[in-house]
Order: C-alpha cells, then structure tokens, then sequence
C-alpha cells in the first residue's frame, strides 16, 4: 500500500508537472508546422501567470483562465507582428521577447503588489474529481482528480491530431511550414496562417501559465514560469511536432522533475539535477533523428519573404 | 462568371473584348531593373499563345503579372474583359487563372496527392488517405491528360518532370480559363512534349486560354496558334503562327546575327535553326568531328569509372549496378526520362552521394553542374565574384597563399560573364537577382574553369536562350577535345538534340539501369523509344564502344529489358 501511495503521489507530481509543458507545447506545435519557432514561448506563459492571477482576483480562477489566455496571446502577438509581419530574425525577436516579458511581468507584479515577503494568496481552479475512472489506484489520482486544464489538453491532443494531418486548415498550415513559397503560389495567406498560428501558441501558452498560478501553486511569484516555454519548445523537437508524440515527451520531462523532486525528499545519494538534465540529452537525439526520420518543417525559423 | 457582366464592362473602353486575359501597358521594375516596359498582350479564349524571348526578356514577369503574383508599376491587367488589380496567386485563382511555374511551387514533402488538394483547397487528406473520391477524381483527371503522375511518395525525390506533372495536373483539376505555363517542355522527352501539346490543345478547345512560355522555336510553332515575342522587357512582335517563319521569330528575339559573337565554337556562325532533325545531325557533325574515332585512346585508364554501383533512396533502389567509365576528352552522353536515376547517377560521380554497393573510381575534383542550379549550384546571397571564388578558392587564379586575391577572382568572374554572355545590372549583383537562364551561365562558366578531369553536366543548356545554348554545347564540345588533359564529360539531358549533338556514346537511362545504345540507333526516334523503355535491341553489347557501358540485366530478360520487365526488381 506505501508503495502504491508512493508511486501514486509521483504519479500526481509528474502529470502537474508535465500538464503546462503539454499545453504550452501542443501550441508551439501548431506554431512550429507553420514554420515559425517562438523563442517568446516562455514570455508568453509568464504573462499567462500573470494575467491568470490578476483576474482569479478580479473575477474568479476561470476567469483567471481566460485573461491568461489573453495575456499570453498579447504577448506572441507582440512576437508575431515582429517575427512574422515585420520579417524580423525569429531567435532573435523571441529572445527579446521572452526577456523583455520577464522583466516587463515583474514589474507589473511589484506595482500592483508591492515588493513584499508574502506569497499572495489567489482563488485556485478546484480539480474534477472523474466518477470511477479516478478510483483507479495509482492512476485515478493523478490522471482524473485534476483542473479543468488538464482535461484541456487531453482534448487537444486528439483535435490537433485531426486538425494538422486530416483537415485541409491543417494541410494549408504545414504547407506554409514547409515551403512557404510554394503555399503563396498556391494562393494561400502566408504571412496571416503564420500569425494565427503563433497566437494560438501563445494562447495556449497563456493558459499554461495560468496553469502555473492558478492550478499549481496558488500563488504569482516572479519568474515562476522558470523556463517552461523554453522546456516545451524541447518538448516538441522531443515530440517530434506531432501532437501524440509532444504529450508523451511532456509526461516524460514531467516525470524525470518529479523523480528529480522525489530523490531530493528522500536524500538520496544521487546528483539529483542530473534527472533535468536528461531528458534535454534525449531531444538533442531526437533532433539528430535517432528516434526516427521526423524532421524540423523546412521552412521553420525561415523568414519569409526572403 | 460572374464578374463578366459587372460594372467592369463599363470600364476602360474595351468594348467588352471577348478576351480571356488582357495587359495594356504594363510596366514592371525590380529595383533599377526594368523587366517589363510596356507591353501589352491578349489572349483570346481557347489559343494557344506562345510567349517567346531569351533569358531575361521578360516572358516569366509577364505570365507572373497575369497570375497575380507580381503587382505591375504601371498599366492594366483585364481578366475575362474586366480590369482588375491581383494582389495574389489567390485572387488569379478566384478568377480562373492558373500557373504552372518554372521553378515548381510544390511542398517537397508532401505527396503528389498532398500538393494537388493543398492548391485546390479541398480534400481531407493524410498520406494515401484522401477524401472519399477526390483520389479517384485526380487519376482519372490525370488519365483524361494522359499524364502519368505518382501522387503517394513526397514529391522530394522525384524528378524534375515527374513533378511537373504533377504540377500541371494540379493546374488543370479545376476550372482554368486561363493558363500560365513558364518553359514546361525544358525538361519533357520528345515524346512526352508532344502529349503535352496534345493535352494542351485538348484545354484549349475546351475554351481555355493558355500562354506558353518557351525559349525553343520549334515547340512553339508546333504547339502554339498565336506567338508573341518579347526582347529585352519589351514587346516585339505578335503573329498568328501559321504566318510566320522560325528565322524572324529568331531575329526577333535575339534582335541580331545569332553567331557572331561565336566565332570560336563549332557551332559559331550559323543561324540557329529550328528543325530539329536537322539540327541536330548538322551540328554534331560539326561539333564531333570524327565520331567513330574514340578521342582520347591514348589515355586507357579511365578519368571515371563505376562497377556495379547500387544505391537506394527511400528504401528504393535509385541506381541498380551501373557499371560506366569514362575516358579524357570523351562525352558519355545519358539520356532519359526524368526521374530515372540520374540525379542518383550525377550525385556518385560528383562525389556527393557513395554508392550503397558498388565501387566508384573517381578523380579527387569534379566539375558539377547541377540540375537545379538555384539550390545546388549557386549560393543565392554571394555576388558572382563571391560564388567564384567559393568554389575556386583552391586555384592559383585566386588566392595568394592562404589569402583570397580578390583582384584575381574579380578579373575570373568578369571573364567568366564576358565568356558566357551573363546579363547581370553589375558585378554586385547577387545569384539570386539573377534570371534562372543568366544563374546557369555563371554555374556553368564556373565549373568549366575548375579545369577537374571529371566533368558531370545534368541539362547544362535547360532554360538558356538559342545563343546561350549554342555557346554551352559548344564550349563543353570544346572543352572535352583540346588541350593537352581535356576532361572526361558526362552528360546527362533530357534534350535528346543535344546529347546527339555532342556525345561519343550515349547511353540511356531506365528506372535506374544504364542502357548502351548502340551507334546505329544514334538517332531520336531509337532513343526515343529507348527512353521511354519501349524496347532494348538485342544487339546491345555488340557494339565494342557501347560495351564500356554495359547494361547489366542478363539472361532471359537481357534481350528486352524493357520498361516493365526493367522495373521487376533487381536481377
């Protein structure tokens, strides 16, 4: 029975752990098939915890929800309207924005808030509790006890799936990811497909951050996003920008946090930062194409028109 | 349409032309480059209008104004009798019009079927899962076209023409009043130009107006009803095509005597002439002078060689065991369909690729000029000089020491634009600000001056004007047979006139397996039918010359390796 509690609460950490990756990341693939990587991901899931907090204040954790959302939506907007409208270096602009939204985030933050020793306290996103399927020992807790958000992207996965590789949106998207040129030939919009897509990265972003304030600690500190929209651009070379495979590479990197967090617990006789280490190890790889032949879209990060 | 009986007609004074497309005056600028000035241009529903210039005259401008993806400076542009302004290939669509490009618009990665429901925004499609019917409707569109298109493998790793096919089918799936076609017989065998023409006449009765962009006389006239020729960005003349002869459509594009500046090439001082049978018996008996006697015997060992030389691609043999060699001063010439395995065959001897199985006896340096000389010939940001002395840096001719002599490179690349008659607006000017005929002069003058003992040219003349080509085939005819180490060539084209124009041997290329053609069937119909794997004669390895470069298929199926039984499988 310990072990089964055991495994039980890890089970529970990793998939908490994991679920902002999956969101952020599911995002980032839609945003990366239309050829676009956003460095700002992780600007983006800061002003989704922000924005998530201010408005769980102001009207209750789902509208926290919401205007997370928003503000990271705001935020790849921002990133968009440099990387894609005005043609400008995607690494670069992404960069800039994702420092810039640190900054820009934790300064909002002390404002409104004062630079004080105390967490703030915010209305957090109650779990549904799944008839029978969270009775599963060990799994029910962890998979169908959870917020609204973790459902969220459970139902994505199966959506982005039809959407990128069944539907014709989907057919446009890749193509403008894959040879822009030959898309605009083709009459589609390529610079307004890139766009949207980005926002629904940041949006989902956004909601991830708000994952973070809202669902997972309660609280808005600054910096708390620590580089979860960097991890879940990892997440998707792990994943190889499919959505199936971004869960699983985010339940993976979820899961090597939590043992990373667990063998802390228990003190064991192990380098610990190792367990985040690895899993960056196993993306390299799969950039390298050792996990198969998926490769990056062709024209990721490209700016068009040249 | 429904635009046709708008407001439009009110408009411009056209008197509701009846035209499918129309240009008044068109002016468009690139910068200082002014590539059209001008022109004006109609087509009528269900003509054929061939539109013809050299490289740079400003043939694919004008057909990218009509199909939207280039705004004009000045003037009008009228589709089905109204004015409009286009501002995409999506808005030319909308209208009717439809393009097939030069350089091809697919997604590499997706499948033929892919990239057809990709431009005609319908379909559900993932891999060979499409929607219920709309495969079906592409392969009988492309049985009614007579097009042979492979629609499941990523179009990546076909040939040029497998996926112009695809290209053109993809064009013609849905309503077209006007269709744009930039140079699309460049890289067709003969016989698969005339079905072309055939399915293009077939659109046109059907009411279609279609303007043909080409740069070869003869197809034009054959295919064509009307003819306009421009030089220069401007227009020169429009004639019905049954009144006017290839001598004034020559003159009229190249605006003087073809040879002149060609004294020194074998070919130099003729006109150039059009019929193609001709032609090419004409211009290889003066290009090859004795081509019975093998140049270069005193030299046995060969420059190149391959032995039994497989490779795979996809999981699919590419090459299945090529055995070839060439000799200094000789011209292997390869024909074939596109999409045979010569891209497989250029990439081994140019060392790019190592056979899976096999040996490949190579020189260290080998010339190249490859197919797609945008992507692999050039590097598009570098100015010539800089392409030059990218792929020379090695040479004497430009470097001092470990430095780069920029003077040297500089006085190179300014004779390499003198030789190959490149038109650029100035030495600054990148790859990519020039045309595609002007980019292959300079990959092709490049690779001539690298002086390897191999050179591999893949459709050296594909997009050049009659002069150009003229001076290339000649330049490589002389470049193979003086000097004291003239280089071994390999020539691989889908232009049967010019590999009979310029090879010693020629060999065939089918579904990967290289076919010797025997010296009594030098001529385009044997090969023609070679090509195309009709049949293989019986006496193949007869033939002592053909021998170096033997099939490989024996037994029953040596006889008549054909192409069905050819594409059975490895022996």
């Amino acid at each position: 029975m310990g072990d089964i509690g055991a495994l039980s609460s890890f089970l529970v950490s990793a998939v908490g752990l994991a679920v902002p990756l999956v969101l952020a990341a599911l995002g980032e693939t839609v945003s990366e098939r239309a050829g676009v990587i956003n460095i700002g991901l992780e600007g983006s899931v800061i002003w989704g915890a922000l924005g998530g907090a201010l408005g769980a204040l102001a009207a209750g954790p789902y509208a926290g929800l919401a205007a997370g959302a928003l503000a990271g939506g705001m935020a790849a907007l921002l990133f968009a309207v440099f990387a894609v409208w005005l043609n400008t270096n995607q690494i670069i602009t992404g960069t800039a924005v994702t420092i810039g939204s640190l900054g820009f985030t934790g300064a909002v933050f002390q404002s409104r808030f004062g630079v004080t020793g105390l967490a703030l306290e915010l209305p957090t996103v109650p779990a549904w509790e799944v008839p029978l399927l969270s009775r599963i020992p060990a799994l029910g807790p962890a998979f169908f006890d959870q917020a609204v958000t973790v459902y969220l992207a459970y139902a994505l996965v199966p959506v982005l799936g039809w959407f990128l590789f069944r539907s014709r949106w989907g057919l446009v998207l890749r193509a403008v990811g894959e040879s822009p040129d030959a898309a605009h030939a083709s009459g589609v919009p390529v610079a307004r497909t890139r766009m949207l897509a980005v926002v629904f990265a940041g949006l989902m972003a956004g909601v991830a951050g708000a994952h973070l304030s809202l669902v997972h600690t309660g609280t808005f500190a600054e910096n708390m996003s620590a580089g979860k929209g960097f991890i879940a651009i990892a997440v998707v070379v792990l994943g190889r920008w499919s959505p199936k495979g971004v869960v699983a590479a985010a339940l993976f990197f979820g899961g090597a946090e939590a043992l990373q967090f667990a063998l802390q617990a228990v003190d064991a006789d192990l380098p610990y930062p190792l367990f985040l280490a690895l899993p960056y190890v196993l993306s390299l790889a799969a950039l390298a194409g050792w996990f198969g032949r998926a490769r990056a879209p062709e024209g990721l990060a490209l700016p068009w028109p040249r | 349409m429904s635009t046709r009986n708008g407001p439009c007609e009110r408009r411009g004074g056209s008197e509701s032309s009846g035209l499918a497309a129309r240009l008044r005056d068109v002016t468009k600028r690139f910068g200082p480059v002014t590539a059209l000035e001008g022109v004006s241009f109609d087509l009528v529903p269900g003509e054929i209008h061939g539109l013809l210039g050299e490289n740079g005259a400003g043939k694919t401008t004008l057909a990218r104004v009509l199909g939207g993806l280039l705004t004009p400076d000045e003037g009008r542009v009228e589709i089905g009798g109204c004015e409009v302004a286009l501002r995409s290939a999506r808005d030319a669509r909308a209208l009717g019009v439809a393009m097939v490009h030069q350089h091809f618009s697919l997604v590499p990665r997706f499948s033929g079927l892919e990239n057809i429901a990709l431009f005609n925004g319908g379909a559900w499609t993932k891999r060979g899962m499409a929607a219920p019917g709309y495969r079906e409707r592409v392969e009988a569109r492309a049985r009614e076209l007579k097009l042979e298109v492979e629609l499941d493998l990523p179009v990546e790793g076909l040939g040029v023409g497998a996926r112009q096919r695809i290209e053109i089918l993809k064009a013609l799936m849905s309503e077209t009043s006007v269709l744009l076609l930039d140079e699309p017989t460049a890289v067709l065998a003969p016989r698969e130009v005339d079905g072309l023409f055939a399915v293009l006449k077939e659109v046109a009765r059907a009411g279609t107006g279609i303007v043909l962009v080409a740069h070869k006389l003869d197809e034009v006239l054959a295919a064509a009803d009307r003819v306009t020729v421009l030089r220069r960005g401007g227009w020169v003349l429009t004639r019905e095509a049954a009144s006017v002869s290839a001598g004034e459509l020559a003159e009229a594009m190249v605006g003087g005597a073809v040879g002149g500046h060609l004294a020194r090439g074998a070919a130099g001082g003729q006109r150039p002439t059009v019929d193609r049978g001709r032609t090419a018996m004409d211009e290889r008996r003066a290009a090859t002078p004795a081509a019975d006697q093998l140049v270069g015997t005193a030299d046995p060992a060969p420059v190149a060689s391959l032995r039994g030389v497989t490779t795979i691609r996809d999981g699919e043999p590419a090459l299945r065991h090529v055995n070839a060699a060439v000799k200094r001063g000789e011209i292997l010439g390869i024909a074939g369909v596109d999409g045979n395995g010569q891209r497989e065959l250029a990439r081994v001897l140019a060392r790019i690729r190592t056979p899976d199985e096999g040996d490949a006896t190579l020189p260290a340096e080998v010339g190249w000029i490859p197919q797609d000389r945008a992507e692999e010939g050039l590097v598009n940001g570098f100015t010539i000089s800089e392409n030059v002395a990218f792929a020379l840096h090695g040479k004497d001719s430009c470097r001092k020491g470990p430095w780069l002599d920029w003077a040297g490179i500089e006085e190179t690349a300014a004779e390499l634009v003198r030789e190959m008659d490149v038109r650029a607006t100035s030495s600054t000017a990148t790859a990519a600000n020039l045309s595609g005929g002007n980019q292959q002069k300079v990959v092709t003058g490049r690779e001539f001056l690298r002086s390897a003992d191999l050179l591999v040219a893949e459709s050296p003349t594909r997009g050049l004007d009659v002069k150009a080509t003229v001076a290339v085939r000649s330049r490589i005819a002389a470049l193979a047979r003086h000097g004291d180490h003239p280089p071994g060539v390999v020539l691989i084209s889908a232009d049967l006139d010019e590999i009979l124009e310029l090879s010693d041997r020629i060999a065939v290329m089918v579904r990967g397996r290289l076919i010797p053609v025997p010296r009594d069937a030098h001529n385009p119909r044997d090969i023609g039918e070679l090509m195309l794997g009709a049949r293989v004669r019986p006496d193949e390895n007869a033939d002592g010359h053909a021998g170096e470069t033997r099939n490989t298929v024996r037994g029953p199926e040596g006889s008549t390796p054909g192409a069905r039984s050819a594409g059975g499988g490895p022996p």
